[in-house]
């Protein structure tokens, strides 16, 4: 029963191709005053380009943009804020160095010569309360937490009077508080008649927070709907173009052997985020999932455990031997495989072949060797063996890593580290930015390795997946575990609460 | 020891002008490798327009345009061909160093050097001493202060910021690098026209590399940079006092003190530098 | 990385080299020369016996100091030091001669060679340790090693090892067993005149076998595929096992032994002793190599024989005009890099003209 208003904006069969990709095919829809609207599709699916295209950082190759009413042309970012349209993006686009204000003021600095400090950041602190900010306007953006910097993005919109907002998955890196916080004060600019584009791919939210959607596959509008008429079975579907399989559970089984064991970890450098008398314990065929906002202490003990980081007072045990004793090359030829947290920069060479790849972290091993050299038949036959098992696309192994998707790439590291005896597995944000199908077939795998025994550390930011996969959940806040959970006491809401200190009483 | 005191301030000018350029470009995002080749380029243009035009102000006018020409090459691989910085800073340094004697040759039949000034032509030293003194302060203004130095600032810390907020960073980077290359020369027009007479074959022995030092030891802020190239031109200075002044009635042999100025750079970048954090932008 | 050699690697420099030499013809004309010079030379550096055991005789270190360069480079590092660490590598080999000048061929060649490995190999590895250990930029600390060697080279040469029979700046002799044939002395063996009179020794088939052996220990071993990884993406290698540290003195290490190398090329197979100045500027030309052959040492080959024939065909020209210096090999040097360097951005300017060309 949606009233007709003129949307103020309208796309109207949008098309842009990346070389041989479609990256948007025939994309019609509009956007109207005082909603927030959710573009949700998964990962891959096009929402990005033809929000980019609306910011003007891309150019259609075919079809229109209607800006209230009368078609126009973006060609640029600067077009689109003098529209009154702003973007703020997956990754902020923020000077750390800088503070929060010059942050705010940059591009559009009151003059090129001498600032006057007090004045802007009097006007700036106006706004500030407007809209209900915490945010310290004379504090380097580098100290800030993530929910604070994303407030600096939004006061970057606002101070260039934009009418639409576009966020580009804005709840990736908050926690269950800060996203109710976000969503609260998108409403209040809801009401001043803003529009609101929240592109995102977290059913959850979408069904909670917006009030119309446009669900797009593959490039393509599947359909835009009210969200009221949705639920999250028919959500899924629509965005995957299928139902979507459960995961398959086993029988619960008793391991008592602590393959991995934490004694008092603490870690004390001046850069990072410091651990403070960590203790757990992991077992065999089990999986403890370690939940916690980004930069809470996850990558230091992360790179504690998986043997980079070195300097550190306590002591972690693998399989009763201290992991000091090894260099983390022996490490992983003992069964004790990772899966980093940062695909690109820790998981896979991008140039690299998908073969040289799979050998990364084994490739010192006899068996793909010829006498001092590597065997290029043994790499290759390994490489094809990962391929197949985990379904990887497209599978020629002489192929550049880069020319695969987030979501292969993420099966062939998975595959890497897997398809060995693996005794323990660190990992970390395995899910982060793939799209469903290739999430559901690692968090299955997952399972059937806890059945064959594997001890299993999840450290991920999406409750979901911890919650779906974990048998003990570890809160970690401010490098210290505030708080333990097992499947029965965990539920989102106490789980988000000891995410930032809080507790219940 | 007033002696030692001026000595330093002379010997620190080029280094204060090739930081102060350094300082500018590198704040922009983008190493530079390339100011031993800019130095020499308008050193070598400051003193052949100075001698067949009988100007210094000439001279110094060639330099700049040359010096900021050179920085331009610079700036168009880096910035328009996508070249790597370091590649490219390479290139301009050995373009620069083939280059001049080539032409020293062509003009003054040599490619040693090219015919001396006479006195009264040479640049007022003093004068460029005293700018380069008072230069790191105006910068530090300019740089910390106002809009455009703001747009500096995240061209170096925050390019994609830049970009998002509607400011091409490239058009930033190549202005700055323009005037970063006219600053430099004139430590060039200090270094053939005001310290020295003529233009040697590669007289700029390094100092480019030794003012990038000092800068990186400056944690690239523009003060502490001008007090790092005066720290460099004492140990300068102190190696000349001693090539012809024994002390404990040792003398060293020349190499020796020669090499001072290096090693003393050297220890100062490995021991006291460590991992120092450049603008965040450099070097992609 | 697979060794690719798509239609581009062979195109682009040929490009270079035709606009390189566009510009030489243009500049010669500007200043009033004949551009028949150009021809004169280009032909006496190929076609001719005298000319072409030059050009080999430059092309052997420009093979060494480009390979050491491309090693570096494939580990992600940039040893600008190649300069420095020939000349500690030369020196060496004097030092060794100096101590022990009455060895035998059969002790003194493969001595004489490791001292020249050690030599250029210690250099390499100081730049390597600071790093490794202090996080000190390479760049720097090998531009500055470069001047700190060639000054303590120059003083050895100057006074301990100095010759102080002749006025020249030059060392002693080596002695006799260290002396290594020239090619021209195999081909008299044959009835030929080819190569004589000409400095080009065996060291040429050294480095060949060198280029060689790094080709297969970069691709088809795993330690050259550490040292790839380590350079592609540094915090990945990190991640999987490889050690920076060991890695980072290893590969600078190494290639400051290869351009250690470049002093058995002049020690022991030409000179026999070793000159003030003797190298023009054999190490940062090898940055050009290397470059050029996009770093693939095959290609370093090819790319050396190259910039080995500019150089012998600058020196012709010199010869043949009273006003040009050899400093011009250097314009052509500069602009073959500049046109492979901006590669990608020539390509996307003259498609994009295309483009509009066409509409």
């Amino acid at each position: 029963m949606a009233e007709l208003r003129t949307p103020i904006v309208e796309f109207s069969k949008i098309t842009k191709s990346f070389g041989a990709v479609v990256a948007n095919r025939d994309v019609s829809f509009s956007i109207h005053h005082s909603t927030i609207h959710g573009v949700v599709g998964e990962n891959g699916a096009g929402k990005s380009t033809i929000m980019k295209i609306l910011y003007g950082m891309l150019e259609p190759d075919k079809g229109d943009i209607y800006f209230k009413g009368r078609a126009t042309k973006i060609r640029s970012p600067e077009e689109a804020i003098s529209l009154g349209i702003g973007m703020v993006h997956q990754h902020f686009m923020l000077v750390p160095t800088l503070t929060v204000w010059e942050n705010i003021i940059l591009g559009k600095e009151p003059t090129p010569w001498l600032i006057e400090r007090e004045s802007i950041i009097g006007e700036l602190e106006t706004l500030r309360k407007e809209f209900g900010f915490q945010v310290e306007l004379t504090q380097k953006v580098e100290k800030l937490s993530v929910g604070h910097q994303q407030q600096v993005e939004l006061l970057k919109l606002l101070y260039r009077k934009s009418d639409i907002l576009i966020l580009d998955e804005p709840t990736a890196v908050l926690s269950p508080q800060e996203v109710e916080s976000l969503f609260e004060k998108l409403q209040n600019l809801k009401k001043v008649g803003k529009s609101i584009i929240v592109i995102t791919h977290k059913l959850k939210e979408i069904l909670k927070h917006t009030d119309s959607v446009t669900i797009l596959r593959q490039g393509s509008v599947v359909e835009s709907l009210a969200t009221e008429d949705l639920s999250e079975e028919s959500l899924a579907e629509k965005m995957m173009g299928h139902k979507r399989a459960p995961l398959k559970y086993h029988a619960e089984q008793l391991h008592q052997t602590a393959t991995l064991k934490v004694s008092s970890l603490v870690l004390k450098k001046p850069t990072t985020q410091q651990l403070n008398n960590i203790s757990f314990e992991v077992n065999s065929g089990e999986i403890v999932g370690v939940a916690g906002i980004e930069g809470n202490g996850q990558q230091e003990l992360i790179e504690c455990i998986a043997g980079i980081e070195r300097h550190f007072k306590g002591q972690i045990l693998f399989n009763g031997r201290d992991i000091l004793e090894f260099d983390s090359y022996e490490l992983k030829q003992s069964g004790f495989s990772i899966i980093p947290p940062d695909r690109h920069f820790e998981a896979v060479v991008l140039p690299f072949s998908l073969t040289e790849n799979a050998i990364l972290g084994h490739h010192k091993e006899k068996e793909i060797q010829n006498g001092f050299f590597l065997s290029k038949r043994k790499t290759a036959s390994l490489a094809s063996h990962m391929i197949q098992r985990f379904d990887v696309r497209p599978s020629d192994p002489e192929l550049s890593m880069s020319s695969l998707s987030g979501g292969n790439q993420q099966k062939l590291v998975v595959a890497r580290e897997t398809l060995r005896p693996v005794q323990f597995l660190l990992a970390a944000h395995p899910t982060r930015g793939i799209d469903i199908g290739a999430v559901d077939f690692i968090h299955q795998h997952f399972l059937e390795l806890k059945a064959n025994g594997t001890a299993i550390l999840l450290v991920s930011s999406e409750l979901d997946e911890i919650l779906k996969l974990s048998d003990r959940i570890l809160v970690l806040f401010q490098g210290k575990i505030v708080a333990q959970f097992t499947k029965e006491t965990a539920n989102e809401r106490a789980l988000g609460l000891s995410m930032t200190g809080g507790s219940l009483s | 020891m007033m002696e030692l005191l001026l000595s330093t301030l002379r010997l620190s000018t080029p280094l204060i002008f090739a930081a102060m350029g350094g300082f500018l470009c590198e704040r922009s995002g983008v190493a530079t490798i390339c100011l031993e080749g800019v130095l020499l380029t308008s050193a070598w243009a400051a003193a052949t327009v100075t001698y067949f035009t009988h100007n210094p102000y000439l001279g110094a006018m060639a330099a700049l345009i040359v010096g900021g020409c050179t920085m331009f090459i610079h700036a168009f691989l880096t910035v328009k061909a996508k070249t790597d910085q370091i590649i490219s800073g390479v290139v301009v340094n050995l373009i620069a160093a083939g280059m001049t004697p080539l032409l020293t040759k062509l003009l003054f039949g040599s490619p040693t050097n090219t015919k001396a000034i006479p006195v009264y032509e040479r640049f007022n030293s003093n004068a460029l001493t005293l700018f380069a003194c008072v230069l790191p302060f105006i910068l530090s203004v300019l740089v910390y202060r106002t809009g455009l130095g703001l747009r500096l600032l995240a061209a170096g810390d925050g390019p994609e910021a830049l970009e998002t907020s509607g400011v091409s960073p490239q058009k930033v980077r190549l202005w700055a690098m323009s005037l970063a290359g006219m600053i430099v020369g004139l430590g060039g027009v200090y270094l053939s026209t005001a310290h020295a007479s003529q233009f040697t074959r590669d007289m700029t022995a390094g100092r480019g590399y030794i003012a990038l030092t000092a800068l990186i030891f400056g944690k690239w802020r523009p003060i502490p940079a001008f007090l790092s190239c005066l720290f460099f031109g004492l140990a300068d200075a102190l190696q000349i006092q001693l090539q012809s002044n024994p002390i404990f009635g040792q003398t060293f042999p020349v190499q020796a003190l020669q090499a001072l100025p290096y090693i003393v750079t050297l220890l100062v970048l490995v021991g006291f530098i460590g991992n120092a954090k450049p603008p965040l932008a450099i070097g992609k | 990385m697979r060794p690719h050699f798509p239609k581009a690697a062979i195109l682009a420099p040929l490009a270079a080299i035709a606009v390189s030499a566009l510009v030489l013809v243009l500049f010669l004309i500007s200043m009033g020369e004949s551009p028949a010079i150009l021809l004169e030379a280009f032909t006496s550096t190929f076609f001719n016996s005298f000319g072409l055991g030059y050009t080999l005789y430059y092309t052997t270190p420009l093979i060494l100091t480009g390979l050491s360069v491309a090693l570096s480079f494939h580990a992600g590092l940039f040893n600008i030091g190649s300069e420095g660490q020939l000349h500690l590598g030369a020196v060496s080999i004097i030092a060794l001669s100096f101590f022990l000048p009455h060895l035998p061929s059969y002790l003194a060649i493969p001595l004489g060679i490791l001292a020249a490995l050690m030599g250029g190999g210690l250099w390499g590895m100081i730049a390597g340790y600071l790093k490794a250990v202090r996080g000190s930029h390479e760049v720097i600390v090998t531009i500055l090693l470069n001047f700190i060697g060639i000054i303590f080279v120059n003083y050895l040469i100057l006074y301990p090892f100095k010759n102080t029979e002749v006025q020249n700046p030059e060392t002693v002799e080596i002695g006799n067993g260290y002396t290594l044939p020239l090619l021209s002395d195999f081909t008299k063996l044959f009835g030929s005149e080819f190569f004589l009179t000409t400095p080009v020794n065996i060291t040429l088939i050294l480095s060949l076998v060198t280029a060689i052996l790094c080709y297969f220990f970069l691709f088809h071993t795993p330690k050259g595929y550490e040292l790839r990884a380590l350079g592609q993406n540094r915090r990945a290698a990190r991640f999987n096992g490889i050690s920076l540290e060991t890695n980072f003195i290893l590969v600078l290490t190494l290639s400051g032994a290869l351009s250690g190398l470049v002093g058995v090329n002049e020690v022991m197979g030409y000179h026999h002793k070793l000159i003030e100045g003797f190298s023009p500027q054999y190490g940062f030309t090898g940055i050009a190599v290397a470059l050029i052959a996009r770093n693939h040492p095959l290609g370093v080959i090819l790319s050396a024989l190259l910039f080995g024939a500019i150089h012998n065909g600058a020196r012709e020209i010199e010869f043949l005009s009273e006003r040009m210096t050899k400093e011009l090999s250097v314009i052509m040097e500069a602009f073959i890099i500049i046109v492979i360097a901006s590669q990608p951005y020539l390509v996307r300017f003259f498609s994009k003209a295309k483009k509009e060309g066409s509409k």
